[in-house]
């Protein structure tokens, strides 16, 4: 038992915190806050050149051959950073086609060519488990489908990838996160271009776990931004930092960052290892990170007081982001209802 | 990455369970007194003969010096078959035995460390006082050298199991002088000396362990002290990181299996609207997965606390974080151990007994305030984690 990440698992996640850091800073939400799509066409070839999207995916099926492992180790590190635009969906996009023999669809995605946005159903989940559906019914939110070729959608039954021109009365609306475009749309009757069950490869639980580590990343770094804000922030002649108003705060964030990162790690191994409470693991992980992160970066716009109220501070892009990621895949009752219904964790 | 326990390892652990379910202690344990003492004292034994005894001792000090792992899955089945804690044992084992190991004469080692870990005596700690609580360096017990002894007079307080203690790792002022953490001497005091006054002081759940110590010209032979006289200070920290993560992993487990025991009794009971069972309660269930989420978060800052310290020699200050945390959650959990009782809750039953939610509840306020206030963990997290101005 070892649950901390090797060296060679921190080099690909640093290799990819660097390309990040210079070609996505934080500032770019701000930059291209009206721009239809916050990351461009140029990003896309290049994070497919570094095997991003495949990272997890089966060298035979032209992915990297790693792990949940490194993929949870990428997506923290984009939750740190606050990087925009559909990874999440694109990785496990380029999955869903690579497991269910869409070969075109897989290369198209993974060499960055296209790119998959996600598709949240309004409504209660729609497929029956017991068979396999062929099309697309209901209304739904879309997430930075502006320029996606195929949409996701991830269902208890299993994931399904259609194509994003099939769907009709898409508008786009105002998104609370200038880091993510978001859009109303329907399906009537949009044919399913490939479809993994649940049974064959839980595509969710993975998903879980990949937003429960962005919003590991993001509490980190509100945790990070506000003990560095205490440090240096003088009021009354001492560092705000020495009074245990702060400091307590400060302590409250390290906690929940480091539960936070230490159940996802834990339940990216369990869903790896197919563990009989893998979806057990993967609910806490959503749960607590999604919730603790929402914590930390509320609480560090409090820290950074009048500067942390304002457009221009990161704080707020922080916050914005974790409440995206607490709303994704179900909503937080539901993941609690569904944790309380498993057996015991192991 | 992994979760994954050797052939080894998972041998140790089938022995580990084997052995436990045929010794552990079938009797509930007395809630006080010397059939306590006699109780805590006899499940040690036991363990030694067993040759179980110092999971986490070295071995040239008759322990079984586990590595960390094998550590970690004694605790795990020890929280798993339902015991008590160490309890009456705690401070011989944990603090005071350690603290001998580390900074000890070899004669103060050869006669004290074998009968800890026999189970002959008990130790209880004397540190605390009425006016140096969380700021432990404001105490003011003075220890007066006459000859070849120290003359001891002064007041502690919060020392759990002082009435049935054979021996006390007692912090006195040795130097007037000395200001805070200098002039401090760490003792073995001989809690049967004549001068010593012990008073039970009843907690909040009934419970009649702690105490406060009174010291009228109590002798303590100079050869008692340890370390050196006026280096108490640096004896007393010195074996703070003693268990290296491990110590905790029995209560979480214990935790853990409240927490799925309160799902099951959540599902039997009538909830709030008195027709159906508590768990169909949004809230109820909702603060029960809250709780599951929890506790399986705390497992994991476990694990990952361990794995941090099998790549170094020294443990870190992240321990401050797996007692806050803990602590947080086990105040909630069993508050709504409570909340689900409803009006039934308001029936005591002894934390010792089949059922005892109440009496746990009680309890649970001392989990935040006992071994460093969650407050002085707040600062040393602030301080020493983050690295935040003083």
């Amino acid at each position: 038992m070892d649950l901390l990440p090797t060296p060679a698992q921190m080099e690909i996640a640093s290799l990819a915190a660097d390309f990040f850091g210079n070609e996505l800073p934080i500032s770019v939400i701000r930059e291209r806050r009206d721009a239809p799509v916050v990351v461009d066409r140029r990003i896309w070839s290049e994070s497919a050149e570094l095997g991003l999207f495949g990272l997890g995916i089966a060298e035979e099926l032209g992915g990297a051959g790693c792990e949940l492992a490194e993929e949870t180790l990428l997506f923290r590190e984009m939750g740190r950073r606050l990087v925009p635009g559909p990874f999440l969906p694109t990785v496990l996009g380029a999955r869903v086609a690579a497991l269910a023999g869409q070969h075109e669809t897989a290369s198209a995605i993974l060499s960055g060519k296209a790119t998959v946005g996600l598709a949240l159903r309004r409504g209660p989940d729609g497929f029956d488990a017991a068979t396999t559906p062929s099309t697309l019914d209901g209304r739904f939110q879309l997430l930075d489908a502006a320029d996606s070729r195929y949409l996701l959608l991830l269902d208890p039954a299993g994931a399904a990838l259609v194509e994003t021109a099939a769907l009709t009365d898409v508008h786009s609306e105002p998104a609370i996160d200038p880091g993510i475009r978001l859009a109303e749309a329907r399906a009537d009757a949009v044919p399913i271009i490939a479809w993994v069950s649940t049974q064959e490869e839980p595509i969710r639980l993975r998903a879980l776990v990949l937003t429960a580590a962005m919003s590991v990343g993001i509490a980190e770094a509100t945790r990070d931004l506000s003990t560095e804000h205490a440090k240096v922030r003088v009021q009354f002649g001492r560092p705000i930092g020495v009074n245990q108003a702060i400091k307590h705060a400060c302590a409250d964030m390290a906690v929940r960052a480091e539960a936070a990162l230490s159940q996802v790690l834990f339940a990216a191994i369990c869903v790896q290892d197919g563990r009989a409470d893998a979806e057990f693991q993967a609910l806490a992980a959503k749960s607590i990170a999604g919730r603790f992160a929402v914590e930390n970066a509320s609480a560090t716009i409090q820290v950074h007081g009048g500067m942390g109220y304002t457009f221009e501070h990161d704080s707020h892009l922080f916050l914005k982001r974790a409440h995206v990621l607490e709303h994704l895949l179900g909503e937080p009752a539901d993941h609690l209802a569904r944790l309380v219904a498993q057996p015991a964790a192991q | 990455m992994d979760l994954d326990f050797s052939k080894e390892q998972v041998e140790f652990r089938e022995q580990v369970r084997t052995w436990l379910e045929e010794n552990a202690p079938r009797e509930i344990r007395p809630e006080m007194g010397p059939a306590m003492r006699e109780y805590d004292l006899a499940w040690q034994r036991t363990q030694w003969e067993g040759g179980w005894a110092g999971i986490s001792w070295p071995q040239e000090y008759g322990g079984r010096g586990l590595s960390l792992l094998q550590q970690l899955i004694w605790f795990e089945e020890y929280g798993r078959a339902g015991l008590p804690g160490i309890d009456a044992c705690f401070v011989g084992l944990s603090h005071a035995g350690p603290t001998l190991m580390t900074r000890a004469s070899e004669e103060q080692k050869t006669y004290h460390l074998a009968r800890i870990l026999r189970g002959e005596v008990i130790w209880c700690q004397g540190f605390s006082e009425p006016d140096a609580g969380s700021d432990l360096a404001a105490l003011r017990t003075r220890a007066r050298i006459e000859g070849d002894e120290l003359v001891v007079s002064g007041q502690k307080i919060w020392t759990s199991f002082a009435t049935l203690a054979d021996w006390q790792e007692l912090l006195v002022r040795t130097d007037p002088e000395g200001s805070r953490h200098h002039g401090i001497s760490w003792v073995i005091c001989d809690m049967h000396s004549p001068g010593i006054e012990v008073r039970g002081i009843e907690t909040i759940e009934g419970g009649a362990e702690f105490c406060e110590v009174f010291y009228d010209d109590v002798r303590i032979p100079l050869e008692n002290v340890v370390g050196g006289l006026n280096n108490g200070w640096s004896v007393a920290m010195s074996t703070l990181s003693f268990e290296r993560g491990t110590a905790f992993t029995a209560n979480q487990v214990r935790l853990a299996s409240t927490v799925e025991k309160l799902i099951d009794l959540a599902k039997e009971r009538t909830g709030p609207d008195g027709r159906r069972p508590a768990i169909a309660d949004d809230e109820i269930a909702r603060r029960l997965a809250t709780a599951r989420a929890e506790v399986a978060s705390l497992r994991a800052m476990t694990y990952a606390g361990i794995s941090r310290n099998m790549h170094r020699d020294q443990p870190g200050p992240e321990g401050s974080m797996v007692k806050l945390f803990y602590s947080d959650i086990a105040k909630k959990v069993y508050r709504l151990a409570f909340d689900l009782l409803g009006a039934d809750a308001l029936r005591f039953v002894s934390r010792w007994e089949p059922g005892g939610w109440s009496g746990n509840y009680l309890y649970s306020y001392s989990v935040s305030i006992g071994g460093g206030t969650s407050e002085v963990q707040r600062n040393i997290i602030g301080d020493r984690v983050l690295g935040l101005p003083r």
